[in-house]
């Protein structure tokens, strides 16, 4: 219980460089033309126009309105980080402390 | 791997949304009973760091492009239960906050990359581990994320978006993955590779097993 700052420290260090990366990586997989297999299904079958966005995404393509690709990408790098850090340890904390029902 | 919605057809994306909703509320149970609390904080930076991750698409030279998915570094490190728990938070938050897989397909996302994934690389994990922790490691990131892309392979073929074209879509994710899974696997063994000569306590067997080195 006592290191456990130690290590999350480091952790969110690591978490930190991450989303420093994201832009860099978000240019260089730009720059060769991005499509993964799931693209290339969809265009082989024609399926690619059936594909709809999702209307609620705040912060959809991880990108900011108003802002550049590379500060969009970085800010919803870091957004989605750390929401999901709060997220999971929410439900980390739900399922540890639920009274063991069986 | 991330299916957008209108790729599955309704039928299709409900019949793997509710196969999620029954895997994860088992997996909720079993963590209720197995977990201790301390690992909470643990659950929160690998699901953090799995986003991060998720984000970085590695360039690959002719045109495409893969990036880490992490179910089976997620199993290997959290176990499968807590390891479906917390990739399912991360694609949960990509669809609903970026768009990054659709609403409606949201099941069948998380039936691939946080259930498939998970549990079949935690089981190659489990048995691959006697001949070596890094083979082992990086054999369930490689064939976890072939798997996972192999049901949604399933999903999209059997959709008339795609025009029922099972052996196409099948062969295209399938390979693809195949390929690509390479990377997915060998980032899970240099991760947990790090990771357990940083800090073997973080290791789920770490208490239960006796190593011999």
């Amino acid at each position: 219980m006592s290191d456990r700052p130690n290590w999350l420290v480091g952790a969110l260090a690591i978490l930190l460089a991450l989303t420093l990366l994201a832009p860099v990586f978000g240019w260089a997989a730009g720059a060769v033309g991005y499509a993964e297999p799931l693209e290339n299904a969809a265009e082989q079958t024609g399926a690619v126009d059936s594909a709809e966005a999702v209307s609620i995404a705040l912060l959809a393509d991880y990108s900011v309105a108003g802002l550049g690709s590379a500060a969009g990408t970085f800010v919803s790098a870091v957004v989605g980080t750390a929401l999901t850090l709060v997220v999971a340890l929410g439900i980390g904390r739900l399922l540890g402390t639920a009274p063991n029902a069986e | 791997m991330h299916i957008p919605d209108g790729y599955v057809d309704i039928t299709i994306a409900v019949v793997f949304a509710a196969l999620s909703v029954a895997v994860l509320s088992f997996a909720a149970r079993r963590v209720g009973r197995t977990v201790p609390e301390s690992r909470a904080p643990l659950l929160g930076v690998v699901a953090a760091g799995i986003f991060a991750a998720q984000m970085l698409n590695w360039p690959i030279p002719g045109g495409t492009s893969a990036h880490f998915v992490g179910g089976a570094f997620a199993a290997i490190l959290l176990g499968p239960h807590l390891g479906a728990l917390c990739v399912a938070t991360v694609v949960t938050i990509q669809a609903l906050v970026f768009g990054d897989g659709g609403l409606v397909v949201l099941g069948a996302n998380v039936f691939n990359m946080a259930i498939v994934e998970v549990y079949v690389g935690y089981g190659i994990y489990r048995l691959v581990a006697p001949y070596g922790e890094f083979r082992a490691a990086f054999a369930a990131g490689w064939l976890g994320i072939t798997a996972g892309a192999l049901t949604a392979g399933l999903q999209l073929g059997l959709s008339s978006a795609f025009e029922y074209q099972l052996l196409t879509t099948l062969s295209i994710m399938g390979v693809g993955h195949l390929v690509l899974g390479l990377i997915e696997g060998a980032i899970t063994a240099m991760v947990y590779r790090y990771l357990a000569d940083a800090r073997p306590d973080l290791r789920p067997t770490a208490e239960t097993e006796v190593s011999l080195s």
